[in-house]
């Protein structure tokens, strides 16, 4: 007889009972689902408008607020997806893409929930990052603080719909197809993939980036992992949203890769798993000794949460979450802004810190 | 960082029940003496199965969710001493969506919680038992056992 607290019963012919929806959720991604019954780019942890959109890149991607994610992250072992239970080690940048495209699909209700994060925020006295740049236009900073974003985005958007020599129907679309391009072949995004950066590709294009290690062109971040799987909620979006153009696009990707006679997607990615990715050494580490994890404290660069091994503090970064680098990213580069909006510089000193270690929190 | 979502989680829950919900079944937050909401309790009521022997039946569920909800699954329990392979004598519904090391996933919603639950009312899963009387009759008494299903759910009558 199972403990209450044991694990509990698994009726064998429960997933063929469920509901349909129930099964089409791990598949479509909680977000859109049936678009009658859901909005687009709902997030499936708070069930508000997406806010500050991660994806969970490194395998399934799946999508969740920055905070919703962040908050779900387990402190000492990997976290699982709130959608698929995979597991991940990373915590993902915010999809600038995403972000960009909320505030113009739905400029007030991103507003309402801008408001709403930032009291939360303001009460915990720990930010999500407060400046986003466009994506792909290098000199043109986008400041979302306090009042002035969505106003500003107001008054862009008739600027750039008088500029732009499209098509009538292109005018009323409160999104336009340069916003939801790829980052390498600069068209509208075919099964687009996010990559732990953020940034996102045409599944297609990623063969490009291959280099041994997935490595993003726009950033120049290392993708830990594997190829990333589609993010549907958004692929689905953009075959909607655009289907003429998406039609093309799709047309135009499967004649390559007929004369490449080679496949872009999932199969691609198996091939890519037997050169032994650092990830994979990474996950035959042995899951049970957690001597060396230090307890809640995440890599500001690569988002790894929690960090194993040495871990790097800031001595220099005042804000309550602190500065903190794994020792792959102190060796490599620290130039990146904090992910919490700290104020970190290249010229901060760093030292390595044992506090929150496992080992010696336990003695 | 704590500051849990569990409140604004429940909010939307509830929005989106009141837009939709399956036939049969009611789910609202508990009311207070002084008529304040209490979203963190919630009051169910599954309905049986047409077709199976818990048939007729309308059964009081009620979830208790934690301030750390959605990471955490609620406690969902019928009433004490319900019969049912796979429900403790003290009314908790084991099933391994509501295990948070199994089958837990932030993204079930209230929706997906209980009709898995109403498909479980007729699909006990007899390899994890939770309570005695349910699971012996179940594997050695069908006969019996059907009979018990069917005058629990004569204890449960829909409440018009």
């Amino acid at each position: 007889m199972a403990s209450e607290d044991g694990t509990c019963g698994h009726p064998p012919g429960h997933a063929a009972a469920a509901p349909p929806d129930w099964n089409a959720a791990p598949a479509a991604g909680a977000g859109c689902g049936d678009p009658e019954e859901d909005p687009w780019f709902q997030c499936c942890v708070c069930l508000e408008l997406l806010y500050k959109p991660v994806v969970i890149g490194k395998t399934c991607g799946h999508m969740s607020c920055f905070w919703c994610v962040h908050k779900a992250m387990h402190f000492i072992r990997e976290s699982h997806c709130a959608v698929c239970r995979q597991a991940y080690k990373h915590f993902p940048s915010i999809c600038q893409l995403l972000h960009h495209l909320l505030i113009k699909l739905e400029p007030v209700e991103y507003k309402r929930r801008e408001k709403e994060v930032l009291e939360d925020e303001k009460r915990v006295d720990t930010y999500s990052p407060q400046i986003i740049e466009f994506l792909n236009s290098k000199n043109n900073n986008y400041e979302i603080d306090g009042e002035n974003k969505p106003e500003e985005s107001k008054r862009q958007s008739p600027e750039e719909s008088s500029s732009d020599g499209n098509t009538v129907s292109e005018h009323l679309k409160k999104v336009k197809l340069e916003d939801v391009s790829c980052a390498l072949c600069k068209e509208l995004l075919y099964r687009p993939a996010v990559l732990n950066c953020g940034h996102v590709y045409c599944m297609s294009c990623l063969p490009s980036l291959d280099d041994g290690t997935l490595k993003c062109q726009v950033c120049g971040s290392v993708h830990p992992g594997n190829f990333p799987n589609v993010c549907l909620d958004l692929d689905h979006f953009l075959e909607e949203y655009f289907s003429a153009e998406y039609e093309l696009r799709r047309e135009k990707v499967q004649l390559m890769k007929g004369e490449t006679n080679r496949e872009g997607s999932s199969s691609g990615t198996s091939c890519k798993d037997g050169r032994g990715r650092p990830s994979n050494k990474e996950n035959c580490a042995g899951q049970d000794n957690l001597s060396d994890v230090h307890i809640g404290v995440g890599c500001d660069s690569c988002g790894v949460f929690p960090i194993r091994g040495k871990r790097y503090k800031c001595k220099d970064c005042t804000e309550l979450i602190g500065f903190d680098l794994c020792e792959a990213c102190y060796n490599t580069k620290s130039k990146l802004p904090g992910r919490f909006n700290q104020q970190h510089t290249p010229d901060h000193r760093m030292e390595l810190d044992d506090s929150l270690l496992v080992s010696s929190v336990g003695s | 960082m704590s500051g849990g979502i569990a409140r604004g989680r429940l909010a939307e829950e509830r929005k989106a029940w009141r837009k939709n919900h399956p036939h049969g079944f009611v789910a609202k937050p508990e009311t207070m003496a002084d008529g304040t909401v209490n979203l963190m309790i919630w009051h169910c009521t599954i309905p049986g199965k047409q077709g199976t022997d818990w048939e007729g039946g309308c059964f009081p569920l009620t979830l208790h969710f934690s301030e750390d909800y959605p990471s955490k699954p609620p406690k969902c329990k019928f009433p004490q001493g319900f019969f049912h392979p796979n429900v403790y004598p003290s009314g908790t519904v084991c099933l391994s969506i509501l295990n948070e090391d199994s089958g837990w996933r932030p993204a079930i919603t209230v929706k997906q919680i209980l009709v898995g639950i109403q498909d479980l009312l007729d699909q006990p899963n007899p390899a994890d038992p939770a309570q005695t009387d349910g699971y012996h009759l179940f594997i050695q008494d069908p006969t019996e056992y059907k009979r018990r299903v069917r005058l629990q759910a004569k204890q449960y009558p829909p409440i018009v």
